[in-house]
Parts: structure tokens; sequence; C-alpha cells
């Protein structure tokens, strides 16, 4: 098992620029889900510190040894891909070996490496089936089972549960988490789905356009993102974001917009004479908006608004709201027997409050 | 005047085409209404031919009592598919594709049964005056087909050795064809500059009529004035020991024709299974190939491991059709060697039929050849098939 460093990667295609100097260190046993939207180049890093795509700038260290410029095969990771890239005329026997075979490895030790893979994975009923034979969750296993026979140094996940539907992708998600506490290994997984990383991952790496916005575990990307990109991409349903202006009166830090005016205490923004004047987004997430809520003092004072929707989810519901001309989502328990139209009264949670700088988008709040 | 009169003729001809063709689908279409009341069968079987007579029966002159017989042979045959086969499922597609099968009945299946027909009778120079006053040819039953393995079409050349020479002329054919065309889509598989350009330059003797292509080549084969001999003298002049290694310029269509004709060949279709193979290289996921990287597989096990399993579906059609297009090849044969005064020495067995039925007007015999070698190839394409989709099967 190995640690995995980035150091300031840079990619191109072209003139286009890909990856911005991306740094990240990673652990040795450590799960890291890289996060990000369609296009931020999660996979194009994932794919240099595999080898498969040249590194325009910088340096990828595999266990402190600098890995620029040696062959994949020579990195002693293995990779599972989206769509797994089962070799489709070999069996399942045969592709979880091809590695090895290649390497010209005994064949006693060859059959003990698949039989074990094959165990861990369940996948000893279809060793003599061909890819086409499997179903999708099956090709997955014996994409993953392709790497476990290997015993590479670090896994390499490229979007894996994304071919498969709802349903398989939950089972499969929970496969790979026992997985990885069986294996105890460094695994780098690369997902576009936020669920994916906050459910997986031991730290999350969050991108956009080639650059780390947050690095952090799932619980501290969740409670304090550092910036307006990781507080609308990650958590579902999306925060709210609310744009306005900040002012003191009496004393007080006071947001408002023209639909909303809001004191911010001291605890959410300690430094109010600096952020003076300033335009601003607050975040709060749909579960921090509490709907007839008793208040406190870590509540905002009551908030009149209008309910326009109600989606029901089973257990939680969703609430559209309308203060004046600002619209929330608010997330309760089933069940929330108002029809829309009616007022409902809300206050918000101070404690999971996010205030971010409008121009610069970085987290300005505690 | 004369071209008015052949346009008015072509015109005519047209529209004589035109209206059997019609006629036979409006009976068609007359089939899938009626296919299954109790009067169509013999309604059609005694209604169509006298029809057909009426339209044709003047044309044709004296063979009309035959030609009512093969139209009723016919219409038994067709209505006897749709009553039983079609059994009225389906009635617009065949109908739709009906003027098709009438156009591959008229170039197709007649010529073939005329020419089993044959092939049980004598036609040659001597009887064809009688067949043509007669209308009737002597039955000889198999002896063609004996004559055909005990004979040979050709002054110098037997049967057994003609096959031998077929079997690696279409050998080492294909075998190039397949090589060269499997290299160069490789070349072309990969991001180079000016890609289009190549493919389109290499593609270039495949487009060309091939009747230019190999005249053309057949030239550049001349002992004095073709460019390969001039090549080998202007090598000799700057490396003269090539000549101490028997290099030496050589009478290409006199010495070596068979040589001649396979190097021509290969050039010529070298650029099929060019395109071929790369249309299938291009199907390729390139996920394989990086999963290969990553398990350690150098260029040519993953040549051997991913590249020629996953081409082969694509391949294994092509082989065959170029398999059947090389045994028959007679253009380049002929083209290089067939004319007036022509080598043997690189006859193969469709070039040797050739000559037996168009220059020895040895009709009967020939049909029999063709028809032996037509079996030989069918029999190889089913067997070829049926390996391939076996093969298919354990995927």
């Amino acid at each position: 098992m190995a640690t995995v460093q980035f150091k300031k990667i840079i990619k191109k295609f072209g003139d286009n620029l890909v990856l911005n100097g991306v740094d990240v260190d990673i652990k040795d046993h450590e799960f890291v889900v890289i996060v990000g939207p369609s296009g931020c180049g999660k996979t194009t890093l994932l794919r240099m510190l595999a080898g498969l795509e040249e590194i325009t700038d910088g340096e990828i260290f595999i266990d402190n040894l600098l890995v620029n410029e040696l062959h994949p095969s020579k990195r002693e990771i293995a990779m599972v891909f989206q769509d797994y890239a089962l070799y489709p005329h070999m069996t399942v026997e045969e592709n979880m070996n091809f590695a090895l075979r290649l390497r010209k490895m005994p064949k006693k030790e060859i059959a003990a490496r698949v039989t074990e893979a094959a165990n861990i994975l369940q996948l000893n009923k279809f060793l003599k089936r061909m890819p086409k034979q499997l179903s999708g969750g099956q090709r997955q296993r014996v994409a993953i089972g392709r790497a476990i026979v290997r015993k590479p140094k670090v896994f390499l996940f490229d979007e894996p549960l994304s071919n498969l539907d709802a349903k398989l992708r939950e089972e499969m998600r929970v496969e790979i988490a026992k997985l990885y506490q069986r294996l105890n290994a460094t695994i780098i997984y690369v997902t576009h789905d936020q669920v994916e990383a906050m459910t997986l991952a031991g730290r999350i790496v969050i991108m956009n356009h080639g650059i780390v916005q947050q690095v952090g575990s799932p619980i501290e990307v969740y409670r304090k993102p550092c910036n307006l990109f990781v507080a609308g991409f990650i958590g579902s349903p999306t925060m709210n974001l609310l744009s306005g202006r900040l002012s003191i009166a009496d004393g007080v830090s006071v947001f408002f917009n023209e639909s909303l005016t809001l004191p911010i205490p001291a605890f959410v923004l300690p430094q109010k004479e600096a952020r003076d004047g300033r335009e601003v987004v607050l975040g709060i997430r749909p579960d921090d908006v509490l709907v007839e809520h008793p208040g406190g003092e870590k509540c905002s004072s009551k908030i009149e608004g209008v309910l326009e929707v109600c989606e029901l989810l089973g257990h939680r519901e969703n609430l559209y709201l309308k203060v004046g001309g600002q619209r929330l989502l608010a997330t309760v328990e089933a069940f929330f027997n108002r029809s829309p139209g009616s007022a409902v009264s809300l206050c918000l949670n101070y404690q999971n409050m996010h205030i971010f700088d409008k121009v610069t988008e970085r987290r300005i709040s505690e | 005047m004369e071209t008015l009169k052949s346009i008015y003729e072509v015109t005519w001809f047209i529209l004589l085409v035109a209206a059997g063709v019609a006629v036979l689908i409006g009976y068609l279409y007359s089939h899938f209404k009626f296919y299954s009341r109790s009067w169509f069968f013999p309604a059609a079987l005694a209604a169509f031919p006298l029809l057909a007579l009426a339209v044709f029966g003047g044309l044709l002159g004296g063979y009309t009592f035959k030609l009512w017989l093969y139209f009723l042979l016919a219409e038994a045959a067709i209505a006897a598919f749709f009553r039983s086969v079609v059994k009225g499922r389906h009635t617009v597609p065949y109908l739709m594709l009906a003027p098709a099968f009438v156009g591959l009945a008229l170039l197709l299946v007649y010529p073939f049964i005329f020419e089993v027909y044959l092939s049980f009778h004598d036609l040659k120079l001597t009887t064809i005056m009688t067949w043509k006053n007669t209308g009737t040819l002597p039955f000889v039953g198999i002896d063609q087909y004996v004559k055909v393995f005990t004979t040979s079409p050709l002054s110098e050349t037997t049967f057994w050795h003609l096959l031998l020479r077929t079997l690696v002329w279409t050998f080492s054919n294909v075998f190039f064809h397949v090589l060269g065309g499997f290299i160069l889509a490789l070349m072309l598989n990969n991001h180079i500059k000016f890609k289009g350009f190549y493919r389109t330059l290499l593609v270039i003797p495949w487009a060309m009529p091939q009747v230019v292509a190999v005249l053309a080549m057949r030239g550049e084969f001349h002992s004095t004035n073709g460019f390969v001999n001039i090549v080998i003298n202007k090598l000799l002049a700057v490396f003269p020991f090539l000549a101490g290694l028997g290099v030496a310029p050589v009478q290409w269509l006199t010495d070596y024709p068979l040589l001649t004709c396979t190097l021509i060949n290969i050039w010529l279709g070298i650029p099929f299974m060019m395109v071929v193979i790369l249309g299938g290289l291009q199907s390729i996921s390139s996920s394989y190939y990086d999963a290969a990287d990553i398990d350690g597989a150098s260029y040519f096990q993953k040549l051997r491991f991913i590249t020629l399993p996953l081409v082969r579906p694509v391949m294994m059609p092509a082989v065959t059709l170029g398999t059947v297009w090389t045994f028959n090849n007679i253009n380049v044969i002929y083209l290089v060697t067939g004319q007036a005064g022509g080598t043997e020495q690189a006859d193969i067995l469709v070039s040797a039929l050739y000559k037996a039925a168009f220059t020895y007007n040895r009709y009967s015999y020939s049909a029999a050849f063709a028809l032996v070698v037509f079996a030989m190839l069918f029999f190889f394409s089913v067997f070829y098939l049926k390996s391939f989709d076996a093969a298919k099967d354990e995927r």
C-alpha cells in the first residue's frame, strides 16, 4: 500500500487548460474520492496518475517514487473503468488473470489469486462465462476482481457506478465500502455523484475547472464549505443561496436584500466591521430552514413566507417557500399538512449558516 | 436517323420490361389478396401463363410451348412459396421486394438454371446449329462432369494442376491482402497528420476501374520500358554489389506471368482489406488498450490479445469474400496474359474456364466446369461461415 502525491499538476490539451496546479496528498490506506461536475478534469487527473495521459507539468509520486515517466504497468496501480473495459473475447477468469499471465506468474499462484478474488466478490459461479453473459453489476465486480488479483499499491476507480441503475448503484456502493474495509488499500475514486463521494470517502477532493476547491472529510466539506462552489455542489437537496448585502445596524451585523432582513449574530460572522457594506451570498441548507419552529437562541426570528409546492419523498418532504421575492427550499419531516398558497412561518438555523463573499466566492463566516 | 431508331428501340425495350414487371407485381398483389381461396391456385396456374404468352409469345417466336411450360413451373413454384411459406404474413414487405426479386431472377436464377441444363447436355461448336434449328440438344448425363476431371480445358495444363495453382494463387493473394491491409490499417489508425490524404491515396487502386488499373500495371512490368525493370537497372547502377546477389531485370510477363499477376492483384486487393480492417480497428474501444496498458501488455501483446481477436468479427466475412473474389478473379489474369498469343502458365480455373467457353467454344463442358467451381466455393464459404458462427457462439 502506498501514498500518492500530486504536485502542481498542470494538464493542457492544446491551448485548453484542463488542470491548473493540482496539489493533493493522499495518505496510505486512504479512501479518497475526487468529485466534481463533468469536465472538471477529475478523470484526466486519474488517468495521469495511471499513466494513460501525459503530464504537461508537475510531478506525481506513488510511494515517494516519481512516476511521471513510468509506464502504466510499472506503477503498480489497478484501474476500474467506467465502461469496465472487460476484454469481450475472454472469459471472466481470463479477464481477471490477464495481467498475471502477461507477467508469466506461476500458474498455481495465478489460480490462487483468482480464486481469492472470486471469493471476495462472489464470482466463483461466473469464472467460465463471457462478459456479455453477465449483468451490469456482475461485470462491475469482474472489473474490480481484475484489479484485486494484481495486488496493486493503489486502486483507481473511474466513475465505476455510473453505468448502473440506481438500485444496483446503491448495492455496489455498499460492496465497495465493504471491499475497502477488507482490503484496507489506498483507493482513489472519481465520481460526479456527490452522494457516492459523501458515503464512500475518507476524504473528499472537490474539483471544478481544473482547480481543487476543497479537500476534507465528508463532514468538513458539508459543514464548512470553503467557497460557493463547494456549498452548492455538496449536499442534496442543494443549499439555498441568497444574495444580499451586509450592513451594521445598532452594533449588529445585518444581512438584507429586497425580500429579507436578517440580523447575523457574532458567532456566525466574527469580524463584522470589516465586512460592512460587502455584497455577500448567504447559504443555508434546506434542513436548516426550520418551518413552524418555536425558535430559540440559535435561531433567527420568525420570517413569514408562503408555501408554493410540497414534494413528498416518503419520510421527508421538500417545501418550496417564497419569502417576499426570495425562493427558499426547506426539508421537513413528513407530513406537512398544508395546502400550497398557505402562509407559513419559518426561521433559519444560525448554527449552520454560511456566508460567502460575492466577489471572491470565499467563505467569510465561521 | 440511326440514333433515333436505336433510341426508339431502347425505349421500347424499357417499356416492355417495365410492363413485364408491372404485370408481375400486379399478379403478386392478387396473390397476397387471394392466397387462401380454394380456387386461387388452379386459376393462377392457368391464367398467368396464358397472359404471359399473350404478351411475350409473339416476341419469342418458335419457343412458345417451352416458354409456356417454364412459366407454368415458375408459377407453380411462386404460388407454392406464397401459400406454404408466406401464408399471408408480411405481405407488404414481400410486395416491396418483388421488383428486386424479379431482377434477380432474370439476372441470376435464369442463367443458373440454364447453366445446369447445359451441363447435362452437349452444346459445342458442332451442335450449336442443330440447337438453333430444332431447339433440342443431345442429353449426355454426367459425361461433362466426368470430362471436367479427366480432360483439360487447356492444351498444356491439367485440371488438377490448375486447381493446385488456383489454390496457391488464392492463398498467397489473400494472405498478402490481409497482411498488407492490416499493416496499413494499423498505421492509419494512429494519430498522424494528413490521415485523410493517405487514406484517399491508398484507396485509389481500389476505386479505379480494374481494367485501367491492371493494364497500367501491366505496362509497368514491361521488360524494357516498365517501371519495375527500370528501377532494378538504376539500383544495379548505384549498388553494383546487388548483381552479385542475383538481382537482375527480368522478363516479367513471359518468364514469371503468375508472379506478375499475383503482384498486381495484391496491389489491387490491399485497399479493400485496409478499409474493412480500419473500420474494425476504429470500432475497438480505446479503454481496452488503456486496461491492457495497465495490465502491462507490450505493443505486440496488445496486438495479439486485443486487436486481433476484436478485429476478427469484421475480418472473417471480408476474408471469405476476398477468397471467393480472388479464386474467381479472371480480370487480372486475362488482362495481363490472356490476350492473343498469351501464355497458359498463369491460368487459374476461371481463366481456363473462360478460354474453354469462348476460345474453344466448349459450352456444355464449361457449364459443368463452372458448376464444379461453384460447388467448391459454395462449400468453402458455408464451412467458413459456419466455423465463424461457431466461434462467435462461443463468446
